[in-house]
């Protein structure tokens, strides 16, 4: 039996991941974080007599006091926990406008304390990690189908949500080889759920106003929130270490997805955006502007056949239209089973 | 030896060693700090009281197993249905009404290409912004450039497929009339994924009109996948030097490159020579002005009898006939296997051997 330890628990992949976790027979216990209050999701999940038993904890994982008392307390420790699953902060869009935690962004920050006390707790065998897609370079030249060992985007000039994601990635990918600890490192496309939510796309910031580079209009791969929470399972049970890219079948131009997620993205022309991020990077501005690399311009989609072959999971989720009961179209996502 | 040794660096060195860790209960700092030590009493009683989570035996996780060979997951192959089991949809709009009946039974057989839920294929083909191009491409098929076309017997119905053609002309109608030509002259209906320059992808709207049309810029990983999804590829293996032959070197083939050869070997795709006669003429270069080229970044600044001297407009072809011809088939891949990739001179060889056929085709149908 499989004890888990959910990071970001109460945001709307964490939610899904507790979820899907909480009616799998094989995980005996799930104890889950969160920076917000205990989501009303969670509602049924304390109070169930049947199942896992299920904690939640509110704690802020960028801070190091924070995260050290969560690892050592008497809690945590009498959980056992044997499996960490570290999932990103994704659905408050704060990561790159909040203060830095220690010169380090706090997605970077959490990513780091998280694989430390992974590391230092005795009893975790087992980290599971979701991390972005779009670390991989994107240029005119990039192959449509991005694989685990395509060439990571290092350029400085990176937008600074990218650059959250490629550090957090890297220290993640540092400990794939550690023999003290499995890690499983998930590379996940934009994350869509029902209802026309978004998730981890650099093209697509939640804070910022959303546009698009004029004449450009790149293929965004796209990934089910039931589908990347059927990843992190699989992952949980697979006892590997690996990096592994996962994507649905369904891939859209980003002025499709923008429309989908109903929110105007205005074209704008790219060598503007780029002007604009490059004198806010000269102003010294923390609150670099989002828009930079080759998001907004070359699009990709991810080779998933080492996750198909190592971890065994397919995505089964159909992503599309579909008319709600008002009569208005909506994005939704569907088992294709 | 021993005697320059700090004694507690001497006790970690005689200290147990329990699968590469030192146990926690023989801490050999406290040892040789004597048992009479306050600090050390202090150190054991913080021992005892602290939590024994971190005593859980050995450290490492279970090694790795070995990977057993396992051969590739293989994608499942999109196809076209033939055009006798396609139904119909009713005409929808003027677009509709300006396309036979056949173009449009293609366009819905071709639709079939896309997977998932969502109106794009991966690469950003879209059925519908094809059904929207394809009257005005069909139009120029027919009535402007006049194509008149054979061989097409030597198109494969399924399965991988390389189109290597000449390439000409300022702007790529060659590579829109052979795609028109080929979705109208076969059943099951395929659908020509050109190969497209890098640079195309930078150049603003036309990269995206070009992705939702099925052409596909040209990396070595797209072309492998593109012949593993068994589709039928165009490319132009003289590349941008064809584009800047001018009109004293019309109909001559430049060097092909090799990479084509490489990846069809590799997919077991037979190679289709193909002759575009035509495209040479409809917009002869009298100069191409290689310094403005480089300054601005492009492969070629043409001077032609039109342009610059009638502006943008100087670049729309004159209305030549084309004709096209399909050769048969070179099944390199059932003599050489897949491993001929591997080896340059035979793949070089194999080139030259495309660039003849191409060659000989086009000089037997300029007549």
């Amino acid at each position: 039996m499989t004890r888990v330890l959910v990071t970001h628990a109460d945001e709307p992949i964490g939610r899904r991941v507790v979820k899907c976790l909480f009616h799998d027979p094989r995980i005996d216990s799930i104890f889950a974080v969160g920076d917000g209050p205990t989501p009303r999701a969670f509602d049924r999940f304390l109070a169930a007599g049947e199942g896992p038993t299920v904690t939640y904890a509110r704690v802020d994982l960028a801070k190091h006091r924070a995260a050290s008392d969560l690892f050592h307390s008497a809690r945590f420790r009498a959980a056992e926990i044997d499996t960490v699953v570290h999932l990103p902060r994704h659905g408050s869009g704060s990561q790159v406008q909040a203060p830095l935690v220690g010169g380090l962004s706090e997605r970077t920050a959490e990513m780091r304390l998280v694989v430390q006390h992974c590391l230092e707790a005795g009893g975790v065998r087992h980290l599971v990690a979701l991390g972005s897609a779009y670390v991989y370079k994107l240029h005119p030249g990039n192959a449509n189908r991005l694989t685990e060992d395509s060439e990571l985007d290092l350029d400085p000039g990176v937008a600074p949500e990218v650059r959250t994601w490629i550090d957090a990635d890297m220290i993640a990918h540092g400990e794939v080889h550690n023999d003290r600890l499995r890690v499983v490192l998930l590379r996940a496309p934009t994350v869509v759920a029902a209802g026309g939510y978004a998730y981890m796309n650099p093209a697509l910031p939640v804070r910022w106003p959303r546009v698009r580079a004029l004449g450009f209009d790149p293929i965004c791969a796209l990934i089910s929130d039931k589908d990347v929470a059927r990843a992190v399972q699989a992952a949980v049970h697979a006892r590997r270490s690996g990096i592994y890219n996962v994507a649905g079948r369904e891939s859209v131009p980003l002025s499709v997805l923008a429309r989908w997620t109903r929110r105007a993205a205005p074209p704008l022309p790219h060598p503007v955006l780029g002007w604009a991020a490059a004198g806010a990077r000269l102003l010294g501005s923390r609150r670099a502007l989002p828009y930079g690399g080759g998001a907004l311009r070359y699009g990709f989609t991810l080779d998933t056949r080492r996750a198909e072959r190592d971890l065994g999971f397919r995505a089964g989720d159909r992503i599309g239209l579909a008319r709600a009961g008002d009569g208005s179209l909506q994005l939704e996502t569907a088992s294709s089973t | 030896m021993n005697e320059s040794i700090h004694p507690a660096m001497a006790a970690v060195q005689e200290a147990p060693e329990i699968d590469g860790e030192f146990r926690l209960d023989r801490d050999p700092f406290l040892e040789t700090a004597g048992e009479g030590n306050p600090l050390a009493r202090r150190l054991d009683e913080l021992e005892r009281r602290a939590p024994r989570w971190r005593r859980l035996g050995s450290r490492t996780v279970s090694p790795a197993r070995p990977e057993p060979l396992r051969p590739p997951i293989s994608r499942p192959r999109r196809t076209t249905p033939p055009l006798s089991e396609v139904e119909l949809p009713e005409r929808r709009d003027l677009w509709d009404r300006l396309l036979p009946e056949r173009a449009r039974r293609a366009l819905t057989s071709i639709a079939h290409l896309v997977e998932g839920e969502g109106p794009y294929d991966r690469f950003g083909f879209s059925a519908e912004a094809t059904r929207l191009a394809l009257p005005w491409f069909h139009a120029l098929y027919r009535y402007y450039f006049r194509v008149e076309s054979r061989g097409h017997e030597n198109l494969p119905e399924a399965g991988p497929a390389v189109l290597a053609a000449n390439h000409a002309g300022l702007l790529p109608f060659d590579a829109a009339m052979s795609a028109v030509d080929v979705l109208m002259h076969t059943d099951p209906p395929r659908l020509v994924r050109t190969i497209v320059d890098r640079w195309a992808g930078e150049l603003p709207f036309v990269n995206v009109f070009y992705a939702r049309v099925g052409q596909v810029v040209g990396t070595r990983e797209n072309f492998a996948d593109l012949l593993e999804d068994g589709q039928l590829v165009l490319v132009f293996p003289e590349g941008v030097d064809g584009v800047r032959k001018t009109v004293t070197q019309r109909y001559r083939l430049q060097s092909f490159r090799v990479g084509f050869i490489e990846q069809a070997l590799r997919a077991r795709a037979p190679i289709v020579p193909t002759a575009v006669v035509g495209s040479d003429d409809q917009a002869p270069i009298l100069f191409d002005v290689k310094p403005i080229a480089r300054a601005l970044g492009l492969p070629v600044a043409p001077v032609t009898p039109t342009f610059p001297w009638l502006g943008p407009l100087g670049l729309l072809p004159y209305p030549v006939r084309y004709r096209i011809v399909y050769g048969e088939p070179l099944h390199f891949h059932e003599r050489f296997g897949p491993e001929g990739a591997e080896d340059a001179r035979l793949v070089g060889y194999l080139a030259r051997q495309v660039r003849r056929a191409v060659q000989q085709l086009i000089d037997r149908n300029r007549k």
